[in-house]
């Protein structure tokens, strides 16, 4: 390569505005941009703040660690169900939309056989239509008494709910509790991959991988779930193995799920492993690698 | 001693001297020196970006969510996002308590203006049919809290990595006793007499915002005006360097005092008077998990 068409500004911090290369000056190169810059007329400027990377032999990219989640192809990402359409789920994963899971992506995924991830926020709309008997014909004699309950945790479930309706129902006699119940399918953490990702769209989702097996991705159940930002997933994930990870897989024994926006779930047989796990990830991302490892013995070292 | 309302060339005897004889202002600055300033980045660690800006005694603090779903339907763009600004003033941030921190129709103006700063500068065709979310609250006013917002709203974008085209700075500038003032504090402020503020994209050098109290003739203005400018880039170069210590240590809030002083008409001269060691939260052994 030559050099006046590399930038001066490789791996230093850039903030939005910076030129980092001028193209009148260029001959005849293809230089390929990856996020964060951007073209204007005949200088590459930068659009987010970050370090600006070069690999050979064209490619520039300006690196940023948010907690906002930028959805490309083929990342595997923690999405939690925020809502349930007639043949997708709505996904959060944190981006700038949600995102949809087909009912069907999953392995084996028929019509007859849909996923059904455990109800964890049930709606129960109840009334109580007040004096109904045989006499009352017409409905501007009724009374309505509407009570509206929303389980927000699973520590309530939802026969509870109705034995408490129930109890009220005796101080109203001739009246006619009416309930509705709407059980959804929403707050599962799951573990999936992106397929579709466009600006324009909402990102698409898949429970398989490429040849269509299961291969790890679905829901995870139990463990704890923590929200990070997109630069220590990456770290997490970079190869050879992260000098947190390392030093902790030595002593404990948890399984852990990074997704690339931000989001990590851990889980073990005890709790205090969760928590030390946790917080050791959380407290690793400015930290170099010597440092980590010795933050890592002296959580051990407290804990024993 | 009482204050003439419109401060351009009025009877000396009545006119209180916000310039002395030997040129410096009421709080001791030069007619050309702004205050000191401040920004950190990363205060509220529950938004997606956030920052605090300091300019002299305003202290102003921003947040910002997104880009994410848009909340209201009805108001999703379907080719860019929506950028909605909240500016409002906490109670205990002026002399006297506040009864109506927002609402209130300056409020409602300064939401505007620093929407449309913001959407100037933020490429929300990147992002269609999502949300950016600006919140900034002042804590602390004595003038210039218009500037001190969009100054603390833009390191809060760049936090939160929404991709900007430049970073947008602000400053103000007025006209008292014939001399064009730099950076005016609540006292100027209130005195009457004009205001600029300038709010410019600082490598493109673009004005997005220019707004101004009172009357000015055009000459004075064209002046007035170019030091608002300068005093944008001064922010401009501080913000550069805050960015810097940022991202290297993502977890730590690092400040650093800088005072720009000794500004020019035509060039910026930033001397590095108090110019502290990187502060970092004690070392990775003072934690305690």
């Amino acid at each position: 390569m030559v050099a006046d068409s590399k930038s001066a500004f490789i791996d230093q911090t850039v903030v939005p505005g910076d030129v980092v290369l001028d193209l009148s000056s260029m001959s005849n190169h293809t230089i390929k941009l990856g996020q964060g810059l951007r073209q204007d007329g005949d200088v590459i400027s930068v659009m987010k703040a970050g370090k600006l990377r070069f690999s050979k032999p064209n490619k520039y990219w300006v690196e940023s660690s948010n907690k906002r989640y930028v959805p490309c192809v083929e990342d595997t990402v923690l999405g939690i169900v925020v809502d349930q359409k007639a043949d997708n789920f709505l996904v959060d994963i944190k981006g700038p939309t949600l995102a949809f899971l087909p009912v069907l992506a999953f392995e084996g995924g028929s019509r007859r056989n849909k996923p059904k991830f455990e109800v964890k926020l049930n709606r129960v709309f109840a009334f109580l239509k007040m004096g109904v008997s045989s006499s009352f014909t017409n409905k501007q004699g009724l009374e309505c008494h509407r009570t509206e309950n929303m389980v927000k945790s699973a520590g309530i479930s939802s026969e509870k709910v109705l034995l408490l309706l129930f109890s009220e129902c005796r101080f109203f006699p001739f009246s006619e509790l009416n309930i509705i119940y709407f059980p959804s399918q929403v707050g599962k953490l799951l573990y999936v991959r992106v397929v579709k990702a466009n600006a324009d769209m909402n990102p698409e989702l898949s429970c398989t991988d490429v040849n269509g097996k299961a291969a790890e991705f679905g829901p995870l159940k139990d463990g704890y779930m923590f929200e990070s930002s997109t630069g220590l997933s990456r770290m997490l994930l970079s190869s050879p193995t992260c000098p947190v990870l390392e030093a902790l897989g030595k002593k404990l024994s948890f399984e852990i799920a990074i997704g690339l926006n931000g989001r990590v779930w851990v889980n073990a047989e005890a709790p205090s492993t969760v928590i030390l796990v946790s917080n050791a990830i959380m407290t690793s991302e400015s930290l170099t690698g010597v440092q980590q490892r010795i933050m890592v013995e002296k959580l051990m070292q407290r804990v024993q | 001693t009482s204050t003439e309302k419109t401060g351009l060339g009025s009877s000396i005897e009545s006119e209180m001297e916000f310039v002395s004889p030997e040129g410096l202002r009421l709080d001791g600055r030069r007619p050309m020196e702004m205050r000191q300033i401040r920004g950190e980045v990363g205060a509220v660690s529950k938004a997606d970006g956030s920052a605090v800006f300091e300019m002299g005694n305003t202290k102003v603090i921003a947040a910002v969510y997104g880009p994410r779903e848009v909340q209201n339907r009805s108001q999703q763009m379907s080719d860019k996002a929506l950028v909605r600004c909240e500016y409002s003033m906490a109670n205990f941030s002026t002399g006297d308590r506040m009864r109506k921190p927002k609402g209130d129709r300056r409020s409602i103006e300064i939401s505007l203006v620093i929407r449309q700063t913001m959407e100037a500068c933020i490429m929300t065709h990147l992002m269609p049919r999502s949300q950016i979310d600006i919140f900034v609250q002042v804590l602390q006013a004595d003038g210039g809290t218009r500037s001190a917002c969009i100054n603390a709203a833009t390191l809060a974008l760049a936090d939160a990595g929404i991709p900007m085209r430049d970073i947008v700075t602000s400053c103000s500038a007025g006209f008292l006793n014939s001399t064009p003032l730099l950076d005016l504090n609540y006292i100027e402020d209130s005195a009457g007499g004009p205001d600029v503020t300038v709010g410019m994209l600082s490598k493109l050098e673009k004005v997005t915002l220019l707004q101004m109290d009172a009357k000015l003739p055009m000459e004075t203005f064209e002046t007035v005006m170019q030091l608002a400018m300068e005093g944008c880039k001064a922010v401009a170069n501080y913000i550069r360097e805050v960015k810097n210590l940022i991202i290297q240590y993502p977890l730590l809030c690092t400040t650093r005092e800088y005072q720009a002083t000794g500004i020019s008409l035509w060039c910026i001269a930033v001397h590095q008077g108090n110019k502290h060691e990187p502060r970092a939260l004690g070392s990775y052994e003072d934690w305690e998990f």
